[in-house]
């Protein structure tokens, strides 16, 4: 019975949702291809498609062509705000482009009610040469608003963009910030019916930022919806309660943002290493120094290798090098990064450390030892560089990716990293009499 | 700050502002000619306030980074008029007798060339330029050609000066006519406009069609009758004919200064194709632009 009155309920209530939804994509398919003059020529060949009036729904590749976007559907009502995430290439920019209504979708459509406004697009149409003043009129214009909005909003914008007396000089003058922040600004007062925020908010300093993200929730609250792309974890599971994620084009998994982003950085690491061990082996066929890194391994104090790094343990690094003739003074830099804030968490300068290393011709191992293991368990990705004197790069790994273990010591939860510890409780009077209770 | 209040104008915006419905699909929209229609009108409706920006924009940033400025909306016709006046006096070329002084009918034909050649490079060089705005936002793409427009009559303008300098130089008569030279001028932009929108969509695409049209321009201007009176007869002569440009660039002059139109019905011609041809030109630009931003990316 119970079931029954849901099920008559959702019944009830989706069509009226539907019509509500401020964007609609229904099954949206694009394609691109990757080499350029075909790439042109296909253009030509669409837009003789389109005059001629023979364009329809083509769900047949071209010689050369891959989907960008396959069959992508999802629905956004008023305030709501939506994550977009996947790797580079996944499709997120070409779908953003297509609700924009800058390119047609090859299949599907999508239907838009209201303003959109793309904050893809910070400062574009400035011209250096003139002033601050005359480009966000020029800009704000673009964006589609009369000159007497402008002129109602200028004073805000200026002010939110922290200008002051610079905005009566050209915009050559401005620092990149400067520049970056204006477009932002001039972009965010328009105010639209659905934002499109792709990886911008990166603009300005952490003041700034801030000051975006409140005027962004301003926004939400006077309903304005969102379409947010961002590498950023953190900001997604913060500004949007639904997020879809993207894979080569496809629709993978579309729900509540927690969900979605653990999946999203699941895959991101199991795709990178399919028999789930963090060993590195480089391919032969993949270099072209003289000196390479050829594999990067996980051992425990007793030398044995580990397919993963555990929370707590004392662990070293194993870099094996394979060089074709002697070196001398090299200096080893590993800069590990956190997946999921997509911060940099250690970095490792051998030379920093008053260490460099002739490497002899052959084979030889560099070991970093780390006891006790800080890092909390998640998913990282290290870059390697082999320097030589005068910044000279010998080899460099731009992502290596380890996973770490919670172990056997007992993780925090919630915390940065693993701090090592020790509870006691010390009685009165003497402190000679401690009991210790070890965690 | 301002008394802008953010709050109160986006709730009275979100009321006010009927929601309207877009959709985009593959279709072509050719198949809803009304509907195309329709947009036609409401974004070249739209994009005025747009073009009088980005024409502001261009203008004054263009000469805020030049020295000689408008000196060099003069420069060419007065260095072309004194290089013909020099070899003709020279009996280097043999030119026939023109209707009006030689070097004024070199300047003022110069003037009227340049103005087509503006309206002709126009579209393509808007389209070029404004590659990375096309490809990120939405904006009336007219506004763009509107914008070029309003720069080529706005250097016309500046030439204007010149042509008003020659009139009084060299005594020349003046016609009640004189007023209806800005129609035919208007339908030599037109030609212009048209053959520039045809080209622009395929500019942004292939480089080629910018270079071919310098080198055509250069050529084309040789058959047009700017340095030397129409030709009567002859092969030369029928080639001159033909050239849509030489009808209306005769007719504005000629209504300028003699007031005797020589070739009505090559106007009206000539003319009739500017108009038809801008029409369907302007379509097909609105309807290439997407697969133009789609290929050049941002």
């Amino acid at each position: 019975m119970m079931m029954r009155i849901d099920e008559q309920e959702t019944f009830a209530q989706s069509p009226n949702n539907d019509s509500e939804a401020v964007l609609s994509v229904n099954g949206v398919s694009k394609k691109f291809c990757r080499n350029l003059k075909r790439s042109l020529l296909y253009g030509v060949q669409d837009i003789a498609a389109e005059v001629l009036g023979l364009r329809e729904e083509s769900d047949k590749l071209r010689s050369q062509e891959f989907w960008a976007l396959k069959d992508v559907s999802f629905q956004l009502r008023p305030g709501e705000a939506l994550g977009l995430v996947g790797k580079n290439g996944s499709g997120k920019s070409t779908l953003l482009r297509i609700i924009a209504g800058l390119i047609n979708p090859d299949t599907g459509s999508v239907e838009v009610r209201g303003r959109v406004a793309p904050l893809i697009a910070l400062g574009a149409g400035f011209n250096p040469i003139l002033t601050g003043r005359e480009n966000i009129y020029a800009n704000m214009s673009i964006l589609g608003l009369s000159k007497k909005e402008i002129d109602d909003r200028f004073d805000a914008v200026v002010d939110f963009a922290e200008i002051g007396e610079a905005i009566d000089a050209p915009v050559r003058s401005y620092s990149s910030g400067m520049a970056a922040r204006l477009g932002f600004a001039s972009a965010i007062f328009t105010e639209p019916d659905i934002l499109l925020i792709d990886e911008v908010l990166a603009v300005g300093d952490a003041k700034f930022r801030t000051k975006c993200y409140q005027k962004l929730s301003k926004l939400r609250s006077l309903g304005t919806s969102f379409v947010l792309v961002t590498h950023s974890a953190p900001a997604i599971i913060s500004i949007c309660e639904n997020s879809l994620y993207l894979s080569k084009g496809r629709l993978l998994a579309n729900g509540d943002s927690n969900t979605i982003i653990k999946k999203y950085e699941q895959e991101l690491f199991s795709t990178n290493n399919s028999n789930n061990s963090n060993a590195f082996v480089r391919s032969n066929s993949s270099n072209t120094s003289k000196a390479y890194i050829k594999a990067i391994t996980w051992r425990n104090s007793a030398n044995q290798i580990l397919s993963s790094p555990s929370v707590g343990e004392n662990v070293s690094l194993e870099i094996e090098i394979t060089s074709l003739e002697e070196f001398h003074q090299l200096s080893l830099n590993i800069m590990i990064r956190d997946l999921r804030s997509d911060s940099t968490v250690l970095h490792f300068i051998s030379d920093r450390d008053g260490m460099k290393f002739d490497i002899p011709s052959g084979k030889s191992f560099i070991r970093l030892e780390t006891p006790k293991f800080r890092l909390s368990a998640g998913f990282y990705v290290a870059k390697l560089t082999l320097n030589g004197p005068n910044f000279y790069v010998v080899d460099m790994i731009d992502d290596y990716r380890f996973s770490v273990l919670s172990g056997r010591e007992v993780d925090l939860l919630e915390s940065l990293f693993f701090q090592e510890r020790k509870w006691e409780i010390i009685r009165s009077p003497s402190p000679d009499s401690k009991k210790t209770e070890k965690l | 700050m301002g008394n802008y209040n953010s709050n109160k104008l986006h709730k009275i915006q979100l009321q006010h502002r009927a929601l309207s419905k877009v959709v985009y699909t593959p279709r072509s929209r050719l198949k809803h000619p009304v509907k195309l229609f329709q947009e036609m009108c409401r974004d070249l409706l739209g994009s005025q306030e747009l073009a009088w920006r980005l024409l502001v924009r261009d203008i004054s940033a263009k000469y805020r980074q030049s020295f000689l400025g408008v000196i060099w909306a003069f420069l060419p016709p007065i260095v072309t008029a004194a290089g013909f006046t020099l070899a003709k006096n020279g009996g280097v070329i043999n030119i026939g007798d023109t209707s009006l002084p030689y070097p004024a009918y070199v300047m003022f034909s110069m003037t009227l060339w340049q103005t087509f050649v503006e309206a002709l490079n126009g579209p393509v060089q808007a389209v070029t330029a404004a590659k990375s705005m096309l490809a990120r936002i939405k904006f009336p793409r007219e506004a763009l050609i509107l914008a070029k427009l309003g720069e080529v009559f706005f250097n016309f303008g500046i030439k204007l000066i010149l042509i008003i300098g020659l009139f009084i130089w060299f005594q020349m008569p003046v016609n009640w006519s004189i007023f209806l030279a800005p129609v035919a001028l208007i339908h030599l932009v037109i030609l212009g406009t048209f053959l520039g929108l045809m080209l622009a969509p395929l500019g942004a695409l292939y480089q080629d069609f910018s270079m071919g049209l310098t080198l055509i321009t250069g050529f084309w201007l040789f058959l047009t009758p700017v340095v030397y009176p129409v030709p009567r007869d002859g092969v030369f002569g029928a080639i001159v004919k033909l050239n849509p440009v030489t009808p209306l660039l005769m007719t504005t002059r000629e209504l300028a200064t003699t007031g005797v139109i020589s070739n009505p019905q090559g106007f009206w011609v000539a003319s009739s194709l500017a108009i038809v041809g801008l029409l369907l030109a302007w379509i097909f630009y609105r309807l290439a632009i997407p697969y133009v931003v789609e290929r050049i990316s941002s």
